[in-house]
């Protein structure tokens, strides 16, 4: 069986390096813990009927398990760098206010 | 003048086979259709091979959600191929094209469901095309109903247009000004409650029978376009007043003739009279412009049969007035659809590049070329 596994690479204007994003340790399954049904959705009453179906031992079939884990490593890393552009636009509106006494944005 | 719709036949076989995969909104479709050489016509019928479709499901009161949509057109796709080409005993390679919508619709579902259009073609070295969802319908009510060149009246849960046909466009004649129809009977639906099982607007048909008073509701037509979300307001208020546990005294909620209490099923009743009354009215304005005595239902409210009784009356008031609707498995988004498009489109050598295979939310009628035809 040949092994594929997936590497995710990230450019951006504040990273001076190129980031790589692995597939981790495992065991990779199909089951990605981001890729889960919304909670909304269970709270109202859903079910989850749209699981996916494990992965088979084939080289392709690993390589779709390998695909899930790189997905949700990709997710965890991409919503950590929103939740950090956020902080520092909070900060920086914070910093605006007290340092020029008014939002410019509030000035139009 | 008349188009030559075989100039990519391949040797030695005198038809054409096309897989389309539909994932606009909630409904996953993949069909196989089958084209015999020549002009498409009555004596020349395209074959349907296979027609699998799976629905994304939400609980009462929900609508879905972009995200748990894609998931569900992600997680089914490959089955459902699958039992496409089981259903319709081919392979890949006996293939012409992959077809897929390409818009409009729901961004994350269209983009899951182009992903696998692309990794088919890549797989089985398949051209890809590119279909615009509306014409899809179109296409696939002509070809089954029969009709020639009618006024079509687009009826779904994202969209209402009116649509004629004129130089190589689908024109768009009239169109809601705001929300469409299938969305406002599903927010409807919510309001009340109403299973989305198997279909939000199938419920409000089948409670709309048992509905006894007409409640008033705004009537909105300007010219050619409609408005819905005014209806939908007002409905709101109404169905928040009757289940409220402290009901307030809404002289709307009472029958102004016999005293008695509105229920969902006379809402359910109205708003179905006064949508329906509004579309009637605008395709028949439509048919006088373009001189057609021909109007094709498509779409998944299409499917409603009050809609279609209607729509009738008026027809056949007009002199050799003919309606045409088609039942479920082609009014409600299924992937035949895009294949028989699609199919269409790549016998005239539209096809796709990779790069040029990107989802669009937006895709008006009105931009397909539709040079398969010259009439």
């Amino acid at each position: 069986m040949v092994d594929l596994t997936p590497i995710a690479k990230y450019r951006a204007p504040d990273f001076t390096n190129e980031h790589e994003i692995g597939v981790g340790d495992g065991p990779h399954t199909t089951d990605g813990k981001t890729t889960q049904i919304s909670d909304v959705v269970i709270k109202a009453g859903g079910q989850d009927r749209d699981r996916p179906t494990e992965a088979s031992n084939s080289s392709l079939g690993q390589l779709r398990a390998k695909l899930t884990s790189l997905q949700d490593n990709i997710n965890i890393f991409l919503t950590e760098r929103m939740k950090y552009a956020k902080e520092q636009d909070s900060k920086d509106i914070e910093r605006r206010i007290l340092d020029d006494g008014v939002d410019e944005d509030e000035s139009d | 003048m008349t188009v030559d719709l075989d100039k990519r036949l391949r040797p030695g076989r005198d038809y054409y086979l096309a897989l389309g995969l539909e994932g606009s909104a909630n409904k996953l479709g993949v069909g196989i259709i089958r084209h015999g050489v020549g002009e498409p016509g009555p004596h020349n019928s395209a074959q349907v091979l296979s027609n699998v479709r799976d629905t994304y499901i939400t609980p009462p009161g929900e609508g879905f959600l972009p995200r748990d949509t894609a998931r569900h057109h992600r997680h089914w796709v490959v089955r459902i191929i699958k039992r496409a080409l089981a259903d319709a005993g081919v392979c890949g390679r006996d293939l012409d094209c992959i077809c897929f919508t390409q818009g409009p619709g729901m961004g994350a579902p269209l983009q899951s469901v182009v992903i696998a259009a692309r990794t088919l073609a890549q797989l089985w070295n398949l051209p890809l095309v590119g279909v615009n969802h509306c014409v899809g319908h179109i296409e696939m009510g002509r070809e089954i109903t029969g009709a020639q060149n009618p006024v079509v009246l687009y009826v779904s849960g994202g969209n209402t247009q009116i649509i004629a046909y004129s130089r190589q466009r689908y024109r768009i004649f009239g169109e809601t000004l705001d929300i469409a129809i299938g969305n406002c009977l599903d927010r409807f639906a919510r309001v009340l409650k109403i299973s989305n099982d198997p279909a939000p607007g199938y419920n409000i048909e089948q409670m709309a029978k048992k509905g006894r008073h007409l409640v008033e509701l705004p009537y909105t037509v300007k010219g050619m376009d409609i408005s819905m979300s005014g209806i939908l307001q007002y409905v709101d208020v109404l169905a928040k007043d009757m289940f409220s546990s402290t009901p307030k005294k809404n002289k709307n909620l009472v029958d102004q003739e016999s005293g008695e209490l509105i229920t969902p099923e006379d809402l359910c009743f109205s708003l179905q009279e006064s949508l329906y009354s509004m579309l009637v009215e605008i395709t028949e304005r439509a048919m006088a412009h373009v001189q057609s005595n021909q109007v094709l239902i498509v779409g998944g409210v299409g499917s409603n049969e009050r809609l279609q009784e209607m729509m009738e009356l008026m027809v056949n008031d007009r002199k050799n007035g003919s309606i045409h609707a088609t039942d479920e498995r082609f009014c409600i988004d299924n992937g035949i659809m895009i294949a028989h498009a699609g199919l269409l489109s790549y016998r005239m050598g539209q096809t796709k590049e990779l790069k040029d295979t990107v989802c669009t939310q937006r895709f008006r009628t009105d931009e397909v070329w539709v040079n398969w035809r010259d009439d």
